[in-house]
């Protein structure tokens, strides 16, 4: 309460004008343009109200688009939980000494420009690369194959390039963690690996949540990296948007489908804070507060 | 800290130095190669500045920089500035609330973003370039630097701010001298913070500049996709060079982006 007075303070001093132009700026170059986007939609080219840029979505081809995008984004962020929670939970149990250099080592990718990594990986996946090198050299390839512009390229960096969003909120909240907990289950009996699926992995629960969104939002309306890697040919949510808005310039069906997709990305979002919630979650810390209070 | 059984003593170094090795080899492949006197990394024929000379001498690469740096600066001061503007004049108001509208443009998509700002720019017929990059770089800016000064404001010690007023400073002393250096390494944090999210943005630029402007990471893309050149290996060094550098900057600051989450 005392708290409040006291930043009131300040705010009394001048009158509240003042905060009005960060929230203007958020409001008419992020919300007013996204009912712009849903307006545009709705309307021809004679400015007329149409439903045939919807209607021009229900077809075949736009629902195996989403679908491939929403497999990509899941997949990336399945792998990623799998590669990174054992990742985090090294770091923030088992390091003490090299913890700040081995962190140092996992963000710099994380600041680097998407591209810069991305481009890493053309060297190895090229036909000459060392990727098909090595694997001539193990007899396994009789000839260069060309892992450029294929889904695999695609589904491999998407991995490589979300992965530090993973690791950090696992990391973060696993390094807040009440070691006194994973202890004391120890110390009642529990084995190591009854202490890690009943105790450790409901406790990070809020980290995997937050690691998971952060991949498969971005994930779902990636555009880089299905342009490079995957040569263009398979098209992904991203890629198809900017072709309608800077290639085809049919910007009507263009805002259709990207409303489309966002519905789908929302709803997709929400299905899955449901099994996090709902499914995942209370079976385990029932388990916990069950033993507990035995 | 228990000793360790058996198996995860020798398990988990090991799965991690794999994981360090999938993430830094393609990086060092990267950098020696930018190195190397051939054109194809495959074949080493010496070490070799030729790359970085080329770069140098580049007419585009000191244009998209220049444009960059442009950018990434005056969307700092406008995003630092509007958005600490908010969360002080903000406290304690009705306004204070509206720091969720903040948090729509974290969530959404970039390209959901990209997409609304080109547009909105094109209805109004706003001529795409440095100008309306500006504009969306610091829409992404005060996504992040308003809730993490929100989040360092409110945690302030009030008692100095009252001690501060009780001992007849004036607001604005009360703001200059104590307020502003306490808000210090969140600033220095936000700042830099959103220089890199502008420096490296690619979806936004795409869309907004509208072919017209050249970025650095727009250099990047266009120079990739027309097929790889060496000279993008010894750019790509440079940054991460760059990224290395501020990470240091930043650690030192004990502010990680990690706060974020």
């Amino acid at each position: 309460m005392k708290q409040w007075q006291a930043q009131n303070l300040l705010s009394q001093a001048r009158s509240f004008f003042w905060a009005i132009p960060a929230v203007v700026w958020q409001i008419l170059l992020l919300y007013i343009p996204l009912v712009f986007v849903l307006l545009h939609s709705f309307v021809d080219t004679e400015s007329q109200f149409t439903l045939a840029h919807y209607a021009a979505l229900f077809d075949a081809t736009h629902f195996i688009i989403l679908a491939r995008s929403l497999a990509l984004a899941a997949t990336t962020a399945i792998i990623c939980l799998i590669v990174a929670y054992p990742v985090a939970y090294f770091l923030s149990f088992y390091v003490s000494r090299l913890k700040n250099v081995l962190l140092f080592f996992l963000i710099i990718p994380f600041w680097t420009s998407l591209l810069v990594q991305l481009y890493a990986w053309f060297t190895i996946l090229d036909k000459h690369g060392f990727l098909n090198i090595i694997l001539q050299k193990l007899g396994i390839l009789g000839e260069p194959y060309h892992l450029l512009n294929t889904p695999f390229a695609v589904y491999l960096v998407s991995i490589y390039c979300y992965i530090p969003f993973m690791i950090m909120p696992i990391y973060s909240i696993l390094e807040k963690l009440d070691i006194r907990l994973r202890e004391a289950s120890l110390d009642l009996g529990a084995t190591r690996w009854e202490t890690f699926m009943r105790v450790t992995v409901p406790l990070s629960m809020p980290g995997i949540k937050t690691g998971f969104f952060l991949v498969f939002i971005p994930a779902f309306g990636e555009f880089v990296i299905p342009v490079l890697l995957g040569g263009g040919k398979q098209l992904y949510v991203g890629s198809l948007i900017t072709h309608y808005f800077l290639v085809s310039r049919s910007s009507g069906l263009g805002a259709a489908f990207t409303w489309l997709s966002s519905m789908i990305l929302i709803i997709s979002t929400v299905v899955m804070q449901w099994l996090f919630v709902r499914v995942i979650m209370p079976r385990k810390t029932k388990r916990v507060g069950y033993e507990i209070t035995k | 800290m228990k000793s360790p059984n058996k198996t995860a003593a020798y398990l988990f170094p090991c799965l991690v130095a794999a994981f360090y090795m999938f993430l830094y080899v393609p990086i060092i492949i990267l950098i020696v190669s930018s190195f190397n006197a051939s054109a194809y990394s495959y074949e080493w024929r010496g070490f070799s500045l030729t790359w970085y000379h080329q770069l140098w001498e580049s007419v585009e690469v000191w244009e998209a920089l220049r444009n960059s740096c442009i950018v990434a600066t005056v969307s700092v001061v406008l995003s630092v500035i509007l958005g600490l503007l908010f969360v002080i004049f903000s406290a304690g108001t009705w306004l204070d609330s509206l720091l969720l509208a903040f948090y729509g443009s974290l969530a959404a998509p970039e390209i959901v973003l990209a997409v609304g700002l080109l547009s909105f720019f094109t209805f109004f017929s706003v001529p795409l370039g440095l100008t309306t990059l500006i504009a969306g770089h610091t829409l992404i800016g005060l996504g992040y630097i308003v809730p993490l000064l929100h989040s360092r404001f409110h945690e302030l010690n009030y008692a100095l701010t009252e001690a501060s007023l009780d001992l007849g400073a004036d607001y604005r002393t009360t703001f200059f001298r104590i307020i502003l250096p306490m808000l210090s390494p969140a600033l220095v944090a936000g700042a830099l913070l959103t220089f890199i999210l502008s420096f490296d943005d690619f979806i936004i630029s795409f869309f907004c500049t509208g072919g017209t402007t050249l970025t650095l990471p727009l250099y990047f893309f266009s120079v990739i996709r027309s097929g790889a050149s060496p000279i993008i290996n010894a750019l790509s060094s440079i940054f991460l060079l760059v990224s290395s550098i501020v990470i240091l900057l930043f650690s030192s600051l004990k502010i990680r982006k990690m706060d974020f989450f």
